[in-house]
């Protein structure tokens, strides 16, 4: 902040017109680099996005019709639609349990493996290769793994003298069973926060020991702080995927109605189901623009919390 | 001089991928509508891709190809499921293709939404069609009277039953139960435990069969009438739902959840591995005893009756051929499917592929090819599709079944009595179709 | 002195020994999460190595009674793989030319350049991600089909080229790390933004950048529903479609399906563990530039 003011001072006391077309010039930059994304955004993006929130005031089907019927989806979905709260409920329990958990084994997995123990290489690999491993068959796989009396996970547990539970056909567990099938796959956020932990210059470590830090109070005021950038990006990234949980639940319940009982029917599931089963795709967007306002409003919140707690090297956002 | 010979391999191998993929991905070309032999080209997709299933369609094709000079097909592989979004989308866009393999479930409704073509008036010229299909799935094709697809296959549920485990338990292999009480009974003979662990369970109602096709076998009747008036809370429903309580009481839920997901990523097959005795499947379910069975001894049933004398109905599906709304050779597509659905072909499918086809003169004309054990669950899948029903789904709550299965949910695990749990599930289809 | 010095000897030894018993707790935890990690693994393994009688049995062996290596060449021979291989990886190497080239542009321009706007043009960036891609899936394919683009590669190369959210933020919380003394530096120096993007923050970022290509890499490599609505014809299918053909109507064929699971896991395996070393030769510039 202090330098920021010193810069401004700086170039007040320069003469106007230079200081309009060195900002004009800057700012120029800053749009020419953003310029893919603009050009992306305007022709490719920004339609569809369009369409379907105006599709939300709509009884739009695809094929048949398209007539404005104002707020009738909204309505209908805060006052005659049990499977809305339904879904909402289990997706918000989903992200709940989700997003801290894989947020703290990710990084516990990434330190681990940023320890100087031979053959690193090779476990870095084997940690990342469930993130690579993905789509249906892996669903189908740990459907077996998950079998309660000959899947290898119950048999795990048995070990510890623990009775597993019918993990995907008793109601009461399915969504944990989701939740630690993710944990599985911490694999992609683990790679992330390894990369980032390749900045924390490795002096600060040797200063501290010199100071006598023990381990702990290095990893919680170094390495932690220099990897706040990361762990802020993870936390709105998977909040905002962690809303949309789909293919899972799809593959994993019975003709992927998010059964039983209802358990596993996520949000984008019951939005899957409006626009492709009966194509009442009015309906879903409609919906889709809902969990867009909850989303939004939870990643804001983060964006406003954000400089309390992350640590940029570079200086703060200008 | 390493890392000048890697970046140069790197851009040599960039420059061949990008050729092979020029030439294919970049340039492709866009359907040229018209061949250069004058031939209307027809866009046929269909998710048959297997080892098993794809060169029996092609031969069809190919054979459809060579049999006349005027149109030409090509057939596409599109994966199961989301070959529907992709025609959903293609439809969308005004450029579909011209013939579709399609659920015939939900047919009406697609009709209702303008994807897909009426063959009424293709058909009008052709009034003999019809009598080639066996009734129920003729009547199935029909929206407010027109046929919007021609159908194709179908499928129905019976009781496959393990004859050695029934000479194993001392009941007759040659007598499977005939009623809901005697399944019941015979299932506690069947069954093998070991302390309290169920090795095996004799029989148990569910698991690839759905409770609603014990709704329909309890008296013959879907969900939805007609008129899709709705007889979901019908007290033989009610009775359906109590009896297969009986069995989650009687093996506990425990066992159930269990034996549920030990098979449910359909990797292990239970009755093929005798943990179960009795079971309903449908009838291609046998190519799988046949391949993998290693010449197991068994039998196919009707499913039992309800009481002596209530009917040993069955539940059936299939799918259609049809013409996406848009596609620009409908009276091409046309003469396809007409050969899709005619004895030839459909004899040729179904007897390669061990599948009920929807073509009546073609199912005898398999049973004559078919000998031994095939023809005797053949004759069976034939016999039992003239009990069979298929579902009616209303044109007001096409997605009936989220309503209804949470609820048949809660009643199977003991949560809420039966009858409450189907006028729940009623009511909640009522409020769905008057909401519309 | 060497009263001195002894006590201080004894202690880094020990700090030594400490050092080695926790290398041994790290290396026996990473050993037991491998097994955690590659259980399932093994199940795909021994799976694509069964007859398919072996796979309907109940209990299923955990090793296969007989091992049939001819599957994973009968799976190459059902379906022509070699051609969706080569088709995948023109589709892929797009892909992450496009998404390292623009998105470093894109999260510098959002991380070390000062423009108007740029607080909400970013909550924009982040909100498309926030609409589920079911229902702008209708209108996007609309979209590609009025450009003509339908049935060739250009809805899945083009795309990369202008972007993405997700890769956009990950780039620009690493491009905020680089020290605006440096920037500032640079520019009176006479370099222009790109040159710095080219010089300084592009090499400071290596192993983010590394991470953003291996992410581009598998998502393109393993994408199912983007060539699957936007190709019509077979011969330009992708590795992913060309595994659908396993699943049956019937029955599924878990040995020929899972051996091809495999055999399309391992490049992008072996790419992994190649390009690994960019995180630690990352490690050393970092380190020498920040040290």
């Amino acid at each position: 902040m202090k330098t920021m003011e010193a810069i401004m001072t700086h170039v007040k006391s320069k003469p106007k017109k230079k200081l309009l077309s060195m900002r004009r010039k800057e700012e120029l930059q800053g749009y020419l680099f953003l310029s893919p994304w603009l050009i992306g955004f305007v022709c490719l993006t920004a339609g569809p996005m369009l369409f379907s929130l105006y599709g939300s005031f709509t009884n739009y089907d695809v094929t048949s019709k398209m007539d404005f019927i104002g707020l009738d989806n909204y309505i209908r979905m805060f006052t005659n639609d049990d499977l809305f709260w339904i879904s909402l409920w289990n997706t918000i329990y989903y992200v709940l349990f989700s997003v801290p958990l894989t947020t703290v084994g990710a990084i516990v997995l990434a330190l681990l493996l940023n320890q100087g123990v031979p053959g690193m290489r090779l476990y870095r690999t084997i940690f990342y290769l469930p993130a690579v491993l993905s789509g249906v068959g892996v669903y189908l796989l740990w459907m077996q793994l998950l079998a309660p009396s000959t899947g290898l996970v119950n048999h795990f547990l048995g070990l510890f003298g623990i009775e597993g539970p019918a993990w995907l056909t008793d109601p009461a567990w399915t969504k944990n069973a989701l939740i630690f099938m993710k944990m599985w796959s911490v694999g992609g956020s683990m790679l992330l926060y390894l990369a980032s932990l390749q900045g924390v210059p490795k002096s600060l470590y040797e200063a501290a020991e010199i100071d006598g830090a023990n381990a702990i109070q290095r990893f919680f005021h170094i390495t932690l702080p220099m990897i706040t950038p990361v762990i802020f990006f993870d936390i709105v990234t998977s909040l905002i995927y962690g809303f949309q949980i789909f293919q899972e639940a799809y593959v994993m319940s019975d003709n992927g109605d998010g059964g039983p009982v209802n358990s596993l029917l996520f949000y984008n599931l019951h939005m899957w189901n409006k626009a492709f089963e009966v194509f009442d795709m009015g309906y879903a967007m409609a919906l889709s623009w809902v969990l867009f306002v909850v989303v939004l409003i939870l990643t804001l919140i983060n964006l406003k919390l954000a400089p309390r707690w992350v640590h940029y090297e570079g200086g703060d956002e200008s | 001089m390493k890392k000048a010979l890697s970046s140069l391999v790197a851009i040599v191998l960039v420059f061949m991928i990008f050729l092979t993929g020029c030439g294919n991905l970049i340039g492709a070309s866009t359907e040229s509508e018209q061949r250069k032999d004058g031939r209307v080209q027809i866009d046929f997709w269909s998710f048959w891709g297997s080892e098993t299933r794809r060169p029996v369609i092609e031969k069809i094709v190919d054979d459809f190809n060579k049999s006349q000079d005027k149109i030409f097909v090509k057939y596409t592989f599109i994966p199961f499921g989301d070959i529907w979004t992709k025609e959903l989308a293609a439809v969308a866009a005004g450029n579909p293709p011209d013939v579709v393999i399609s659920d015939l479930g939900k047919l009406k409704h697609r009709a209702q939404k303008n994807q897909v073509e009426n063959l009424g008036p293709y058909v009008k010229n052709d009034p003999s069609i019809k009598d080639r299909f066996l009734p129920q799935a003729w009547e199935a094709v029909l929206y407010n009277n027109e046929p919007y697809a021609l159908p194709f296959n179908l499928d129905t549920y019976m009781l496959f039953y393990n004859k050695d485990l029934f000479k194993e338990a001392g009941l007759d292999p040659d007598k499977p139960p005939k009623t809901w009480d005697e399944a019941l009974e015979y299932s506690h003979k069947l069954d093998k435990k070991n302390g309290n662990k169920y090795e095996r369970i004799g029989f148990y109602p569910l698991w690839d069969a759905g409770p609603d096709i014990w709704m329909v076998n309890a008296d013959g009747e879907p969900y939805f009438d007609k008129n899709d008036k709705s007889m979901i809370a019908d007290p033989e429903n009610a009775e359906a739902l109590k009896w297969i309580k009986k069995f989650n009481e009687k093996y506990g839920l425990n066992t159930i959840d269990a034996f549920k997901g030990e098979f449910g990523q359909k990797q292990s097959e239970p009755f093929i591995s005798q943990k179960v005795a009795m079971y309903v499947k449908n009838t291609t379910f046998y190519t799988q005893i046949r391949d993998y069975g290693k010449g197991m001894n068994f039998g196919v049933a009707p499913l039992p009756e309800r009481k002596p004398g209530s009917g040993h109905y069955s539940w059936s599906s299939g799918f259609v051929a049809e013409i996406p709304k848009g596609s620009k050779h409908v009276k091409e597509a046309y003469e396809f499917i007409k050969y899709l659905t005619d004895v030839e072909a459909q004899t040729y499918w179904g007897a390669k592929l061990f599948d009920n086809v929807a073509n009546k003169h073609a199912n005898d004309k398999i049973l004559a090819q078919l000998s031994g054990e095939a023809k005797m669950v053949y004759q069976a899948a034939v016999d039992n599709l003239k009990l069979s029903v298929m579902q009616n789904m209303p044109i007001k709550a096409p997605d009936y079944d989220k309503f209804i299965n949470p609820e048949l949910d809660q009643a199977l695990r003991g949560s809420k009595p039966p009858e409450k749990a189907l006028q729940d599930a009623q009511a909640a289809v009522l409020k769905q179709m008057a909401g519309q | 002195m060497s009263s001195f010095t002894q006590p201080k000897h004894s202690y880094f030894q020990s700090v030594r020994l400490r050092k080695k018993w926790m290398n041994v707790l790290i290396s026996l935890l990473l050993i037991a999460g491998s097994i955690l990690i590659l259980t399932p693994v093994w199940w795909m393994i021994s799976t694509s190595l069964k007859s398919m009688q072996e796979i309907t049995r109940f209990p299923p062996t955990i090793i296969p009674e007989e091992f049939h290596f001819e599957n994973y060449i009968n799976t190459w021979k059902s379906a022509p793989f070699t051609l969706y291989t080569l088709n995948t990886l023109f589709i892929t190497t797009f892909a992450v030319i496009g998404s390292v080239l623009s998105n470093s542009l894109i999260a510098y321009g959002f991380a070390k350049i000062r423009f108007r706007g740029k607080k909400v043009l970013f909550a924009v960036v982040l909100s498309t991600m926030m609409i589920p891609g079911f229902v702008t899936l209708i209108p996007q394919y609309v979209l590609f089909s009025k450009l003509g683009w339908l049935n060739t590669a250009l809805p899945l190369i083009v795309p990369p080229f202008f972007g993405s959210a997700f890769y956009i933020f990950l780039l620009r919380q690493f491009f905020m790390g680089i020290p605006h003394e440096m920037i500032e530096a640079a520019k009176i120096d006479g370099a222009s933004h790109f040159t710095i993007w080219r010089r300084i923050a592009v090499p400071l970022a290596k192993p983010a950048i590394a991470t953003v290509a291996i992410f581009a890499f598998n998502s393109a490599w393993n994408d199912f529903q983007g060539p699957l609505l936007y190709l019509n014809d077979e011969v330009l299918y992708t590795l992913q479609i060309g595994l659908q053909i396993f699943k049956g109507e019937a029955a599924t064929q878990w040995n020929y399906l899972m051996a091809g699971s495999l055999l399309v896991l391992l490049p992008v395996i072996i790419l992994f563990f190649i390009f690994q070393r960019y995180f630690i030769e990352g490690a050393n510039i970092t380190a020498g530039i920040k040290g």
